[in-house]
């Protein structure tokens, strides 16, 4: 149905939860950006990563660009860090099959937060 | 404002609520002070917690508004009220031996009404308050097994050389790192460092007890051989358990006398020693591991490292039981 929310239409809980490991692990196997992980427990920071993922997918969460910006401040990110997370962001997406044009609708989402992320 | 058993306070300036209910006279036990042992876990009565108080606590607990009080610098007034589960039973040190140079194993009278299960911790609370986080190595039904690091200044750890006899009280028990028998058929997969082994040897111990069928792989490294404080009564449950595959990992050969595995036939192709680091032990040859249930225990950075590789190797976290050990925070 076209007046399906991004959430409905990439499939709900069922596809963060498809995701969000397969995400996680490109995120930590990345030496670029990698070292922003560590010293953080991995169970929490998979539920972060979830609810960055509900987030992008549009579904109901409560990431707000304020705690967007609280959460990331102390970690002083670049524009090449947020790129590699987008970058997994849409190969985590093709790799479960995801039709281009919900990836870029996803990606469309993420993109909204770049500001706050990068606390400018 | 902070409300504790009595007193009242504002909060410094970036300090904590343990920090504050210390600076006031009050006391909390606490000891990594840095949100990973749980042990200065407390309850909001009042108030809003912040979540990065709640760190790695389970959603239940965070539904009942505990929260660490190493790590909590609330923006709102908090009431805070100590948790009555930390129940304290009365139980005496029955017996203290040397398993090497560094390392006892202390027997503790089992308090009746406790349960627990091997590989979970308790806090020993000696008679003066002192308290230390100790892995339970054996089954329920005898007495407690514990096996404690000497510690150059420890003082937990050098009073308990002399301490047969002596009264203590116990705490917990505490933590999820146990047996899960539901999967008798899953390969399971321990690896800790130092007295990392004491919890890995009662999940051990719990899996065989319950007849577990599945291949069961234990590693224990140290820094060189002469840590291996277990090592000859490893290689003898080895010898006399078909499913169990032994390695010892050392970073360097040490001078002290180890038996080798080769020296008996019999648990040769189960039981080996290798120089290297022990996440390169666990993850050698290529093994699969992605069906494994995964025990991790000791040195911190060895187990956060361990849990990200056997993670990236395709293990889900929720089979992966880690369980580091700290040292105790200095304080503020």
């Amino acid at each position: 149905m076209a007046n399906e929310s991004l959430y409905e239409r990439i499939g709900g809980e069922a596809a963060v939860d498809a995701a969000v490991d397969v995400f996680y692990r490109k995120v930590l196997s990345d030496e670029r950006i990698a070292h922003h992980f560590e010293d953080v427990e991995m169970d929490v920071q998979r539920e972060k990563q979830k609810a960055f993922l509900t987030f992008a997918f549009g579904g109901p969460s409560r990431y707000a660009g304020s705690s967007m910006r609280q959460a990331h401040a102390r970690l002083k990110l670049s524009e090449r860090d947020f790129d590699a997370v987008m970058e997994h962001l849409g190969a985590t997406l093709q790799a479960l099959n995801v039709p281009a044009p919900l990836i870029q609708e996803a990606a469309g989402i993420a993109l909204s937060v770049k500001n706050d992320v990068l606390n400018r | 404002m902070i409300s504790f058993e009595g007193l009242r306070f504002d909060l410094l300036p970036e300090e904590t609520v343990l920090e504050g209910i210390e600076r006031h006279g009050g006391s909390l036990p606490a000891f990594c002070r840095q949100g990973v042992c749980q042990t200065c876990l407390v309850k909001a009565r009042r108030g809003a917690v912040p979540a990065a108080a709640q760190k790695g606590l389970k959603d239940g607990q965070r539904g009942q508004s505990l929260f660490l009080a190493c790590l909590c610098r609330p923006t709102q007034d908090l009431e805070v009220e100590r948790l009555g589960s930390s129940e304290a039973f009365d139980a005496r040190v029955e017996r203290v031996e040397y398993l090497n140079e560094h390392v006892l194993r202390v027997y503790v009278s089992a308090p009746p009404g406790m349960s627990y299960r091997a590989g979970q911790f308790i806090q020993l609370v000696r008679e003066d308050g002192l308290m230390r986080p100790y892995s339970i190595a054996s089954l329920p039904g005898g007495s407690i097994e514990l096996h404690v690091a000497l510690l150059p200044g420890g003082v937990m750890s050098q009073w308990l050389r002399g301490a047969a006899g002596a009264d203590v009280a116990v705490r917990g028990p505490f933590g999820e790192c146990f047996y899960v028998p539901e999967e008798p058929e899953r390969p399971l997969c321990l690896a800790g460092t130092g007295t990392g082994l004491s919890p890995l040897l009662g999940v051990v111990r719990a899996a065989l007890a319950a007849g577990h069928r599945g291949p069961i792989r234990l590693y224990h490294g140290s820094p060189r051989h002469e840590g291996l404080y277990l090592w000859r009564e490893l290689l003898e449950l080895a010898r006399t358990t078909p499913q169990l595959e032994l390695t010892g990992s050392v970073l360097e050969p040490g001078e002290a006398e180890v038996p080798r595995p080769g020296a008996s036939a019999a648990s040769a192709q189960r039981a080996r020693l290798r120089v290297g680091p022990i996440d390169d032990a666990v993850l050698s040859e290529g093994r699969s591991v992605e069906q494994d249930r995964v025990y991790l225990c000791g040195a911190l950075d060895v187990v956060r490292k361990l849990q990200k590789k056997l993670y990236l190797a395709g293990v889900p976290l929720a089979r992966i039981h880690a369980d580091p050990f700290v040292a105790p925070g200095a304080r503020a």
